[in-house]
């Protein structure tokens, strides 16, 4: 029963996001702008910063500190063990949900320890090295529809005929893919730096392991997406997922099943997690961050949380739709018949979809985690460089024949 | 040659000189036998019959301890026989012992323990009550006895008889009931008394001083010397966790052979009280450097002004060869001609004609033979002479003690400087200039010379207090500073310097390097 | 399967084999799916909860585990029948303590019993609970059947137990408060009959 309520927190905070941005585009900050000392409200940089906030704060955040609760209940019930259920609020376990408020309070209130010998500076940024790129990247993920202005309670049936649009997106960039991953690459500044500056062989070693496991796995991420380029015709996000559209058969995974799988694989090597936890090995060898302590260490989970969510995020964009719920169009359901909607009912839906989709994903990786066990150093790099980026290579060769041979037909 | 007598003990072939008996004999090839009753520095009375073997030719077991060796004699030590009557003799002992060797202090080092375990080791058979005797019954000032423990092999009886030649121990009543006892009227008070406590094979004898205090198998030994009077016994120091707990003799047929006086052995008691842990100038705690530099300060104003025959040293018989001849040789460089020669006074009433000397210094030879070597030594006496006439200005002392009377110890105050090494606070310390921390006996490692010439050799056994350390490197750091280098990487090679320049070490040696053992693997004592 | 790789080292030989991979075993993924199946049955089990959940986790400060009998506890000084120490500070335990963790300073009682403990110290945060100490006693006096944890300590000095504290800890077994053993004897709770 926990676990449903594990999915129906992040509907409902989804939900309201949605409800919130579907109101503040379409009627507050429209109307703040027919002032004349409102001008600001529409304005790109504006909007922007009030997504990112509500996109970080409301969402990815939250979610992220949710996941380190979920991670430890879900492999409880993976593992015949129950799990945290003693922090409560008031008397109210709620299956043991104010865990992670108390973790956050540990780690707040844990002495802040640097290494004698390290270098404080390094040692300082490193973690955040880690966690700016993700909070970055989370910029071109789109989270819903365009939102036509001002016409919140009327049927739309083209988004992009309705005259003024808010997109659901913080940034719409046309590189949009490109920049994630030249932004991601970044992360593993933070990793090796973290195991440098901490004056620790052994962590320098993790630091070590995690650069050139993060490096091998870059290549075949990037390789295993192309696929999905050449199918979609463009790198930008959220012109990715209107080109799927809302039914499934479009959807990337059909077209696109060995790419998706070959992704997915290169992309928890990529967040360090088990199997791939070479770096870490939190209990047997000794990571990169072993002299990190308090909220550094804190900051450092908290972006593989959020490396997860992200990686959940993408997936669904790229693989699963985005935030298209099957049959749902810009007008309404038009499956076993036609069902008009308002257009705020529709963002509404279309978001809080996307969301489910994100929480589906980050369990799945979960169960993933803690399934299976982790690789030698020799077997990742095998796995790597021997297996991965062939079948990456064949996909994409596979995908751009079948491309030009329905392209000619 | 004709008292080489031939004989075979398991078939091995051995010759050896008559008169020795079989026991000792069959120690020679290393054939095992066990025996309580029998001592080397004691007679034989053959009253455990522990110690049986078989005599081709004879129709009974024979005592080994009681048979002295005869020409083509045949031995057995491992027959079937003789396996036997070990074991049921070892039975018989056990039959009224009390076993109670938790709270046996000999228990560790207990001969009737070891050989339990090596020729016996089966269970008790025994299924009524033991014997009971008198468990804590006083013996004498410094012995108790366990009557219960005690499996009647005499040998503290001899002990008594024959090394301290005070017959005061006895047996009473006889069979199962029979007891040692004190002689009628006497208490076990002779001044050898304790090595009864040594020679006894079992826990029935225990000595006040050492009783409870520790198991034997904690502690550790550091072979050392008695430096109680002139004889100079060979002796063990026990010590665990930097504390002594007791002196037991060692063996040395050329000395003390087994045994030790009761006072030799409760010197370790004044080892560590009254220490000087700190340097003191005039009475005042001072750095350690400033006290060194103090001292050599002194010297130094006198060495300008050229006034070295106002500037004397007192060698001491209470230290060590190498501190006294470092200090000598300092002296030597400095041009210093004054020599005194110091030490405890005589006590007459301490001497004996067993073990005990009336001069209770153990290197009066030593030190003299180092004075002689620089010049004239000369006596306590003409030193306080000395100080009351005010020939002296400056004097470099080595402790402790040195026989001033007070008006002598007085005129020290008047000294320009007074440097004194001692490891003991005494009335000359508060009248020095400067007062340097020495390690004592038990801290170093040196030699010796007993009254005969012998020299042997100290041992370090447990850490000097506080910022105390041996006279030498202290000599060596007060002549640094006036300028004179000697330095020496340790007391080995003082005592190699001094056995070829000073003529009477010529044919000492330093012994042998015995680091601290425990007990427990340096085998039983019994 | 051939040894790629074979020496004789003294007595031993160390082979070196080569697992051959299968297609099957390269792809993983079908491993994979494999894994995700039991952990997928035993997750949607346990969150179904009631019937079908598996967890057999142990509630623990309401509920508690029953240590077996011979769960090695905190120490306990076993008195004697007039309630004196039991203990004659023989030193066995300290002897035996592989942990250096018991130090004993011991007296004379002045009775028949000649010594006992006037300092009984164990350290419990040194001890590594082997339960040699009760084994090298010879008198019982030294147990570790409380079934009782160390406790939990602010301070160094507060896990260091004197003889008060481990006398007081006898009332901890109620089962079995006082030694039933002969002193000198083989104590009641061994094996008796096995003697060689
Ligand atoms: S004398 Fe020896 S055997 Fe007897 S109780 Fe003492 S240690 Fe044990
Ligand atoms: S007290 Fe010791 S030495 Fe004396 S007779 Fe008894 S056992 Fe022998
Ligand atoms: S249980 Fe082991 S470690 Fe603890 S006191 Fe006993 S012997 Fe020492
Ligand atoms: S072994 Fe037993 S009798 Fe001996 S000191 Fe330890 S507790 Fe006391
Ligand atoms: S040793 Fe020979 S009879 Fe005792």
């Amino acid at each position: 029963m926990g676990i449903l309520y594990l999915f129906l927190v992040p509907a409902i905070a989804f939900s309201a996001l949605s409800a919130g941005l579907v109101f503040l585009f379409g009627i507050g900050l429209p109307w703040i702008a027919t002032h004349s000392w409102g001008t600001w409200a529409m304005s790109i940089w504006f909007t922007a910063l009030i997504k990112m906030a509500l996109l970080l704060l409301g969402i990815v955040l939250p979610i992220a500190s949710l996941l380190t609760w979920m991670e430890r209940k879900q492999s409880a019930k993976m593992q015949d063990r129950i799990g945290p259920n003693r922090a409560a609020i008031l008397g109210a376990t709620m299956w043991g949900i104010p865990h992670f408020i108390a973790d956050a309070v540990k780690m707040i209130m844990k002495e802040d320890f640097v290494p004698a010998k390290a270098n404080k500076f390094l040692f300082s940024i490193a973690p955040l090295l880690a966690v700016v790129p993700v909070l970055v990247t989370f910029a071109i993920i789109p989270f819903g529809s365009d939102a036509c202005t001002g016409q919140l309670f009327k049927v739309v049936t083209d988004t992009a005929a309705c005259g003024e649009t808010i997109p659901f997106q913080v940034a719409r960039l046309d590189v949009g893919l490109l920049f994630y991953f030249a932004i991601a690459s970044l992360a593993v500044y933070g990793t090796t730096l973290a195991g440098w500056a901490s004056y620790n062989k052994w962590s320098l070693l993790g630091g070590l392991r995690a650069s050139s496991q993060m490096m091998s796995y870059e290549v075949t991420m990037g390789l295993a997406i192309l696929g999905a380029f050449l199918v979609f015709g463009t790198l930008e996000p959220s012109a990715i997922v209107v080109a799927q559209g809302p039914n499934p058969i479009h959807w990337g995974i059909v077209s696109q099943p060995l790419g998706a799988i070959l992704f997915f694989t290169a992309a928890v090597a990529e967040t360090k997690r088990t199997p791939f936890d070479l770096p870490e090995g939190e209990s047997e060898v000794i990571g990169y961050f072993v002299e990190y302590s308090g909220m550094r260490f804190g900051v450092f989970f908290l972006a593989e949380f959020m490396e997860v969510i992200f990686l959940a995020a993408i997936m669904t964009t790229i693989f699963f739709g985005g935030w298209q719920v099957p049959g749902l169009y810009a007008d309404g359901f038009h499956i076993f018949g036609n069902y008009n909607m308002a257009h705020g009912l529709v963002l509404f839906l279309q978001t809080a979809f996307w969301g489910m989709k994100i929480m589906f994903f980050c369990w799945f990786q979960l169960m993933i985690r803690w399934t299976l066990p982790r690789f030698r150093p020799d077997q990742l790099m095998r796995l790597g460089w021997k297996q991965l980026l062939p079948a990456s290579l064949f996909n994409i060769v596979l995908t751009a024949a079948v491309v030009l041979w329905l392209e000619s037909k | 040659m004709s008292d080489l007598i031939r004989l075979k003990i398991d078939g091995q072939e051995l010759t050896c000189e008559k008169g020795v008996n079989v026991l000792e004999a069959a120690k020679q090839i290393g054939a095992p036998i066990s025996y309580f009753c029998y001592h080397p520095g004691l007679s034989s009375p053959a009253v455990c019959r522990q110690c049986l073997v078989e005599v081709k030719g004879q129709p009974k077991l024979v005592p080994s301890c009681y048979t002295p060796v005869a020409e083509n004699m045949e031995v057995l030590t491992q027959s079937e026989k003789v396996l036997t009557a070990r074991q049921q003799m070892l039975e018989f002992t056990l039959a009224n012992h009390p076993v109670d060797c938790p709270i046996c202090d000999k228990a560790g080092e207990c001969t009737l323990q070891k050989m339990y375990s090596e020729w016996d080791g089966s269970h008790s058979r025994i299924d009524m009550d033991k014997k009971h005797k008198p468990k804590v019954k006083d013996l004498g000032p410094h012995i108790v006895l366990d009557a219960e423990r005690c499996i009647l092999c005499t040998r503290c009886i001899r002990v008594c008889n024959e090394v301290a030649k005070d017959p005061q121990l006895t047996m009473a009543w006889r069979g199962d009931r029979e007891q040692l006892t004190t002689s009628p009227g006497e208490q076990l008070d002779n001044p050898y008394s304790i090595n009864t406590v040594d020679v006894c094979p079992v826990g029935a004898l225990t000595s006040k001083d050492f009783r409870f205090s520790m198991r034997a198998w904690e502690l550790y030994t550091t072979p050392s010397v008695c430096t109680g009077c002139a004889t100079g016994c060979s002796d063990e120091i026990h010590h665990a966790k930097g504390e002594i707990h007791r002196l037991v003799p060692r063996e040395n047929p050329d000395v003390n052979k087994f045994w030790m006086c009761d006072e030799g052995r409760f010197t370790y008691k004044e080892v560590r009280v009254r220490r000087v842990a700190v340097s003191q100038l005039k009475g005042q705690v001072a750095s350690f450097k400033s006290a060194i530099s103090t001292a050599a300060k002194g010297l130094l104003s006198l060495i300008d002004a050229k006034q070295m025959q106002l500037a004397g040293i007192v060698l001491n018989a209470q230290a060590s060869n190498e501190d006294n001849y470092v200090l000598a040789k300092v002296a030597r460089a400095l041009g210093i001609e004054n020599v005194y020669l110091a030490g405890r006074p005589d006590q007459p009433d301490f001497a004996d004609d067993i073990l005990r000397k009336s001069d209770r210094n153990p290197n009066t030879f030593g030190a003299r033979a180092i004075g002689e070597w620089m010049g004239k030594p000369k006596t306590t006496a003409q030193l306080a002479d000395d100080l009351n006439r005010g020939a002296l200005k400056a004097l470099w002392m080595l402790g402790d003690h040195i026989a001033l009377d007070e008006r002598a110890v007085g005129a020290l105050d008047r000294l320009e400087v007074a440097i004194y090494q001692s490891p003991h606070e005494n009335f000359i310390s508060e009248h020095v200039s400067v007062l340097l921390p020495a390690s004592g006996w038990a801290e170093i490692d040196g030699t010796v010379t007993n009254f005969k010439g012998i020299t042997q050799r100290l041992r370090a056994s447990v850490e000097p207090p506080g910022e105390a350390r041996p006279h030498h490197e202290l000599i060596a750091m007060v002549a640094a500073e006036l300028g004179v280098a000697i330095e020496y990487p340790n007391t080995k090679s003082i005592f190699f310097e001094m056995s070829k320049t000073v003529p009477a070490f010529g044919h000492a040696s330093f012994g042998r390097e015995a680091p601290p053992i425990q007990l427990r693997f340096a085998g039983s004592r019994g | 399967m051939e040894p790629v790789f074979k020496k004789r080292v003294s007595k031993a030989t160390i082979l070196k084999l080569q697992r051959k991979n299968s297609f099957e075993q390269s792809m993983m993924l079908p491993a994979v799916v494999k894994g995700l199946g039991v952990t997928l049955r035993h997750f949607f089990n346990n969150v179904a909860g009631g019937e079908r959940s598996e967890a057999v986790t142990v509630q623990y400060p309401e509920e508690k585990f029953p240590y077996p009998p011979r769960y090695r506890g905190l120490h306990r000084l076993m008195h004697r029948e007039d309630g004196a120490v039991r203990c004659v500070a023989c030193m066995c335990c300290p002897t035996a303590c592989p942990a250096h963790c018991i130090t004993i300073i011991p007296e004379e009682t002045g009775n028949g019993n000649e010594k006992r403990p006037a300092v009984f110290e164990i350290d419990e945060l040194r001890c590594i609970v082997c339960g040699l100490c009760v084994e090298a006693c010879p008198c019982d006096a030294i147990r570790m059947d409380t079934g009782a944890h160390a406790h939990p300590s602010e301070n160094r000095a507060n896990a260091i137990l004197n003889k008060i504290d481990l006398l007081k800890n006898a009332t901890l077994n109620d089962k079995d408060p006082h030694s039933t053993a002969i002193q000198g004897g083989v104590p009641a709770w061994r094996d008796t009959n096995k003697t060689p």
